[in-house]
């Protein structure tokens, strides 16, 4: 077990990869009185075709999450959230484009839970009956989703930003996708995707590291690891399909939407160094203290706003939505920003030293840190031990240098309108 | 965790001692009985805090300021208690031990700015940034339909009495925006520092007499102490159940039920009650979730809650509109099946560690510790040791009891008329 100082944070963090290839990080907390397991695949919503036995597959939509639906189905008929409730532990699931992942919490029985959670998500329990009986429950979580208007406009923009991307579909799949799914698919996508080597346990809070790694070993160590299948992720066109789409929605003020495309082969940069520079880019010009945000809000031209990066393949896709008065004028503003860019010392220190106290603060709270280390886990698929030191040593020549670099014109923009009354 | 509360005169200090957190969180309560026409004044007023004060005249100053002092953050809320309206303002921010001497007590000095600061100009907030702030609250009154859960649990409180202050929108209102001018504004934030009952707590590795006289420097009020009136509403049951119904052009339809308790003891209330509500719905372990959701698979969310100090327990659901008539009878049934004492001891057991969990996760949050004190001061509920003890005697025939106080009084369904097949 290899201990790894999360450095100028006072806390260490242990990894280990069984010979199976499962990966282990725990990060035990002596202060605290909580813990939280993760248990989880790198198989999301991304995995649809792949090849199996030199045969090519293509399993539903949406199956993913349908599988983490159903994880909870057990042979012997008992139900996983009974058996976490009898200790008060909280248990949950959640999908997305790239992993799914079973987690509990709570503060009693640390052994017992650990131990069930590994064992109840390696027990598929899959029948033509309640594999039938899930399809209306997922029916209604879709339709929720599909009644919010930020969802439609998130949709559409990443229909119109990619050409063949599984992200232009959402993470549930469709109704009509759905209702194909068969018990011999999700057994499919389980023998192949719920392997050691494709899977990780991430533990935080209180529990005793040894006690964790012995249960793990336990349990999973025999595990014979399965080669993974040969997946296809289709490539993408640099290009976005449609640059610009108007759509209606349920909406009283309008929305705006804007998706920019950035093949990041051609900056040659590690993924970390790059992603902790593009996050610094977008949060300095349209971040809480950016000068686009308080002159948007003195035009009364803003009313709320959300940004966020995404990975696929060589790709980093920048979103922005907001809702607001006028789209026009709005996206004259956001254009106006990437004009003649340039990153100011002021900003950027000032950046640099809000970020690092919010790696301090987020070490006070399990939680945080849980998303924190997860985050880690997905992108880069390890901890970042020294993220205040990488943070630190960021440079202003650089950011300036990389700022060159990137064609912010490669976009796609969405605006929703009300519909007709 | 060491808790010492001070009477300051015109407001009491609670100092929550813990060396469990890097930061230190502050919280300066402001609460007063809920008047319908004055819940927009304080959304506005709660934003013009944030918009601009004196000496950082725009939102960017507050938020780089804010930044500079090691990412503090400063944040309002108004939400209602029960008969009362709560202003809060959160303050958190890293000790001195990770940043430098003096950010802490600079960062205190930073909220009293915020607070007791305004951008006020001859007895008047500035116009332009009024304008800006009633602007965006414009649209999201405007916009209230977007969240379709929470649409319709203001409208079934609204069918349920339009007088109680649980029909009130905490988002505001159209005509009361419209009054919002400079100088009213002003006189209502004057009002508001004059009347409203004020606590502050600080939660943290702090040292008594040092943030003693730091708050005390920088918060001086002068205000009127008055007699209280109560927190909790007593709320009415009809005699004959109210069905109402709204459509919105979604595709899911959303079931929003009002049930109310009656009599409840105080110890009904916190005790009894709780376990009530986490058996019928509390959790994906309870009956709702297992018989409506996992068996007859009617729907994705359903759950419900408990809004003690209201005397309400609201179920929701989200369903197909073709299935509203099967899921309110499952519904219907499973609260019977409650008065009958239909479940198990083990759903019990299972309940009361749901809430000791609870209990123990609750010290390692520093909003969730000020919670509860907060609660023990206004409303005199137990300490955590009390609390833990007393749920643990809590027995059926108790549960039994509570369950029969518990009466269905509205149903309201906001039914989703989108064409199928898209």
């Amino acid at each position: 077990m290899k201990e790894i100082k999360l450095k100028k944070l006072d806390v260490s963090c242990f990894e280990e990869d069984l010979d199976n290839g499962l990966k282990i990080v725990l990060l035990p907390f002596l202060n605290k009185k909580n813990y939280f397991i993760s248990y989880g695949t790198y198989f999301g919503a991304d995995i649809t075709n792949f090849t199996v036995n030199k045969k090519e597959v293509k399993v539903p939509d949406g199956i993913a999450h349908f599988l983490e639906h159903k994880m909870f189905e057990q042979p012997d008929g008992k139900d996983p959230f009974t058996f976490f409730s009898e200790s008060g532990t909280s248990a949950n699931a959640s999908t997305s484009y790239e992993y799914t992942h079973y987690i509990c919490y709570g503060n009693k029985e640390f052994s017992k839970n650990l131990r069930f959670l590994l064992q109840f998500v390696n027990k598929p329990f899959y029948t033509d009956e309640n594999v039938e009986k899930e399809k209306g429950i997922i029916a209604e979580e879709l339709k929720m989703y599909e009644d919010i208007p930020d969802f439609q406009l998130e949709m559409r923009l990443r229909e119109n930003v990619f050409h063949k991307s599984p992200r232009r579909i959402d993470i549930g799949g469709s109704v009509k996708e759905i209702k194909k799914i068969t018990k011999e698919d999700l057994y499919l996508c389980y023998d192949n995707f719920y392997t050691p080597s494709n899977m990780f346990v991430l533990i935080v809070g209180n529990f005793d590291v040894d006690e964790a790694l012995n249960i793990i070993k336990e349990e999973l160590q025999t595990v014979k690891n399965k080669k993974l299948p040969n997946i296809k992720l289709p490539k993408e066109e640099l290009s976005v399909l449609k640059e610009k789409d108007k759509i209606y929605g349920n909406v009283k003020v309008d929305k705006l939407g804007l998706a920019i495309k950035i093949d990041t082969t051609p900056l040659k940069m590690d993924d970390i160094t790059l992603d902790l520079y593009l996050n610094m880019i977008t949060t300095i010009l349209f971040g809480t203290s950016s000068e686009f945000r308080q002159r948007v809000r003195n035009e009364k031209l803003l009313n709320n706003f959300y940004m966020e990066w995404e990975t696929y393949r060589n790709y980093h896709i920048f979103y922005m939505m907001a809702s607001t008065t006028d789209t026009n004028k709005l996206l004259e503003e956001i254009d106006f920003e990437f004009n003649d860019l340039v990153i100011s010392e002021e900003a950027f220190e000032r950046m640099k030293k809000v970020w690092i106290a919010n790696e301090v603060k987020m070490i006070d709270n399990v939680d945080a840190t849980v998303s924190n280390l997860f985050d880690d886990l997905i992108k880069y698929r390890k901890i970042i031990p020294n993220k205040i030191d990488l943070i630190r040593n960021l440079s202003l020549e650089e950011i300036n240098k990389l700022v060159k670099k990137i064609d912010f014109t490669n976009r796609s923009v969405v605006e929703m309108v009300a519909k007709e009354e | 965790m060491e808790y010492i509360k001070k009477d300051l005169g015109s407001y009491n200090l609670h100092i929550i001692k813990t060396d469990k957190f890097k930061t230190i969180t502050v919280r300066v309560v402001f609460h007063s009985p809920i008047v319908k026409e004055e819940i927009t004044l304080r959304n506005i007023l709660c934003d013009m805090f944030m918009q601009s004060s004196k000496n950082y005249d725009s939102k960017r100053k507050l938020t780089i300021k804010a930044q500079d002092l090691y990412a503090t953050t400063i944040q309002t809320t108004n939400n209602r208690l029960g008969n009362y309206i709560m202003t809060n303002f959160y303050l958190t921010a890293l000790n001195d031990k990770y940043t430098e001497e003096g950010n802490f007590a600079e960062s205190i000095k930073f909220l009293s700015e915020v607070i007791f600061n305004p951008d006020v100009e001859n007895e008047k907030f500035k116009r332009d940034k009024l304008d800006i702030v009633k602007t965006i609250a414009l649209n999201n009154i405007n916009s209230v339909k977007e969240d379709a859960s929470n649409y319709s649990l203001m409208r079934m409180a609204e069918s349920y009495s339009k007088d109680s202050p649980i029909s009130y929108r905490m988002i505001g209102y159209l005509d009361d925006l419209e009054k919002i001018n400079e100088e009213n504004l002003y006189d209502y934030y004057l009002k508001m520092l004059e009347k409203d009952f004020v606590d502050i707590f600080v939660v943290g590795d702090i040292k008594e007499e040092e943030i003693t006289s730091l708050i005390k420097q920088n918060f001086k009020f002068k205000t009127v102490k008055r007699k209280k009136v109560s927190y909790i509403i007593d709320s009415p049951v009809r005699k004959r159940r109210l069905f109402a119904k709204e459509t919105i052009d979604n595709s899911q339809s959303k079931i929003a039920i009002c049930n109310v308790t009656t009599d409840l003891t105080p110890y009904e209330r916190y005790y009894p009650l709780t376990l009530y509500n986490v058996i019928l719905g509390g959790g994906s372990d309870s009956k709702l979730f297992k018989n409506v959701r996992e068996e007859n698979s009617l729907c994705y969310t359903i759950s419900s809650v408990t809004n003690k100090l209201d005397n309400l327990l609201i179920i929701m659901a989200g369903i197909d509109k073709i299935s509203y008539k099967k899921c309110l009878e499952l519904i219907e049934s499973n609260m019977l099946d409650m008065k009958k004492g239909k479940f198990s001891e083990k759903d019990i057991k299972i309940a009361k560690e749901y809430y000791v969990t609870a209990l123990d996760e609750m010290l390692e949050s520093e909003s969730n510790i000020i919670d509860n004190y907060l609660m023990m001061e206004i409303l005199n509920t137990d300490d955590i040791e009390t609390k833990r003890e007393k749920m643990q005697n809590v027995s059926k025939k108790d549960i039994i009891k509570v369950a029969k106080k518990v009466k269905m009084d509205t149903v309201f369904c906001l039914e989703g008329v989108k064409d199928e097949g898209n």
